[in-house]
């Protein structure tokens, strides 16, 4: 009776103190829920800043379609605080990216080697990365979810999740200690893994490296000058749909490379991601939609009444279908 | 071992064994081995020398003439004969075998080419007749509505390359398009806004 009475007592000693323990645990929680908003876009402020200041030279892989292409990327600021970058594919045809401040040049060997005046590269990392992370606020929310380890280092992951469900999710796996982006993934709705950006080696240096010493005295190609006139031209047509947060960045008329084909094209694009639509008389009087994904870019294709109509970009396919369908003549 | 073997076929041929199996081994030993046989008949020889009983003519090798004579008679081919023949069929069938498996494959090749024509050619005599049947009566090969494919899987597949260029050609297009566009300073217009400039045209 006595061993009996004495085990009861020590069950209730050691139930209060597992209440005790569990106690201030739960506080600390909610409050680091209240934080996150805040947190999450200061992380994403803190990796907009590093990508800009940050003398780094890193590798990385892209891995889409069960592929992986490689890539360097070397980032650096000079004593003049003019950024200097370059891209380089390591598999196969060059494919460079280089960046001497304002001016971006472009190597690929489909056509001759340009540059253009912009701000912004438009490379595998988006580009809103190193940019106005709150612009995308309003159609974005941005969560941390947790720590985990990625290259070798202590990892913090923030989502960026579309408010609505016509667009992929941004999972960003960002450094805690220089801020710098270790892992990207393109979710979509289904939490089905699309493409995956792996960083596979990271140095941060104080001096620029030789690669861009050389690139600093290089002399790129010239700018295509003018973009700008060639932009916004009328259409015979307008996009009545599209997902919030999108705005028409140019519409012209060209001809699209590889198959010579004249099309009316628009952009569009919600700072993320950016939208194609194409339209073009087509040789065939009706075709059903066809849809095909390279990663997370999504290209749809259909004929209507001899009209050709595409939508490429980083969109779900019922995404694209709505605007396809949305298009009207003016 | 050998002097005890001579001693008892010496005692053998003087009519002195032992026991039965004992001589039957003798006489298989003496079968086996030519020496011994040779042996044995000497000493026959030399016993009926001794017993005087020599014939007239004395042929020392008959073994050896006997077999001669079974040589040379046209009976004792028959068997000789008989196994060349085996060895001749072993080989035919050796030949035949392959070749008829050839002769086989040939045939149903053969059989399959005839198949295959008469196959293509109750297709084309099929087709019409179930397009003809199937149209009047429910029509469903006849597209409907835009989700029908039926009709257009066959040209997707005969275009396939066609369709996969259309997708790398729009694909490299929507890229270089996005590296073309320089992003401006002064607010785009956004949709809402085009929209109600567009509504009064």
């Amino acid at each position: 009776m006595n061993k009996l009475s004495f085990l009861l007592l020590l069950l209730s000693i050691s139930l209060s103190a597992v209440a005790v323990e569990t106690a201030p645990a739960t506080p600390s929680k909610s409050d680091s829920k209240k934080i996150t908003p805040i947190s999450a876009t200061l992380w994403l402020e803190r990796l907009s800043i590093a990508l800009k200041e940050v003398n780094f030279n890193t590798s990385f892989v892209v891995v889409k379609n069960n592929q992986a292409e490689p890539y360097h990327w070397f980032h650096g600021v000079d004593e003049n605080d003019m950024e200097l970058e370059i891209f380089a594919t390591l598999n196969g045809p060059r494919r460079d990216i280089l960046r001497k401040g304002s001016v971006i040049s472009y190597i690929e060997p489909e056509v001759p080697p340009y540059s253009v005046d912009s701000e912004k590269i438009s490379g595998p990392i988006p580009a809103i990365l190193s940019g106005d992370i709150s612009s995308l606020a309003s159609s974005y929310e941005f969560i941390s979810v947790g720590r985990s380890r990625i290259l070798g280092r202590v990892a913090q992951l923030i989502r960026i999740v579309a408010k609505e469900q016509d667009r992929f999710g941004y999972w960003l796996w960002l450094d805690q200690e220089s801020g710098l982006l270790l892992k990207m993934a393109i979710i979509s709705r289904k939490g089905q893994l699309l493409e995956q950006v792996q960083f596979t080696h990271l140095e941060i240096t104080d001096k620029l490296v030789d690669t861009l010493q050389q690139l600093k005295v290089a002399e790129l190609p010239s700018v295509i000058g003018d973009v700008n006139s060639y932009q916004d031209q009328e259409l015979s047509w307008k996009v009545n749909w599209l997902p919030s947060g999108f705005k028409q960045v140019k519409s012209n008329r060209h001809r699209i490379l590889a198959t010579k084909q004249p099309v009316e094209f628009v952009l569009f694009s919600d700072g993320l991601v950016d939208v194609s639509v194409y339209v073009g008389a087509s040789k065939d009087k009706q075709r059903d939609v066809e849809y095909v994904m390279d990663g997370a870019t999504l290209v749809l294709n259909q004929v209507n009444n001899g009209f050709e109509v595409s939508i490429v970009g980083k969109i779900p396919s019922a995404t694209a279908k709505a605007i396809a369908d949305s298009i009207r003549l003016k | 071992m050998s002097e005890s073997k001579l001693e008892k076929i010496s005692s053998l041929v003087d009519n002195f064994r032992d026991s039965k199996s004992q001589s039957e081994v003798l006489f298989e030993q003496i079968n086996s081995d030519n020496t011994l046989s040779e042996t044995w008949g000497r000493y026959h020889l030399i016993g009926d020398v001794l017993r005087d009983e020599l014939p007239s003519e004395i042929s020392l090798d008959l073994s050896a003439q006997i077999a001669q004579s079974i040589a040379d008679e046209p009976t004792v081919l028959a068997p000789r004969k008989s196994t060349f023949y085996h060895d001749v069929k072993a080989k035919v069938v050796q030949f035949s075998k392959p070749f008829g498996q050839v002769a086989i494959a040939a045939s149903a090749a053969g059989l399959m080419i005839l198949g295959v024509q008469q196959n293509v050619a109750q297709n084309d005599v099929v087709m019409p007749s179930q397009v003809a049947q199937t149209t009047p009566l429910a029509g469903f090969a006849a597209p409907v509505s835009f989700n029908t494919q039926s009709s257009t899987r066959l040209s997707q597949k005969q275009t396939y390359i066609e369709q996969q260029k259309r997708f790398q050609a729009l694909l490299s297009d929507h890229h270089q398009q996005i590296k073309l566009s320089v992003p401006r300073d002064v607010a785009p217009a956004t949709l809402s806004t085009k929209k109600v400039e567009d509504s009064p045209k």
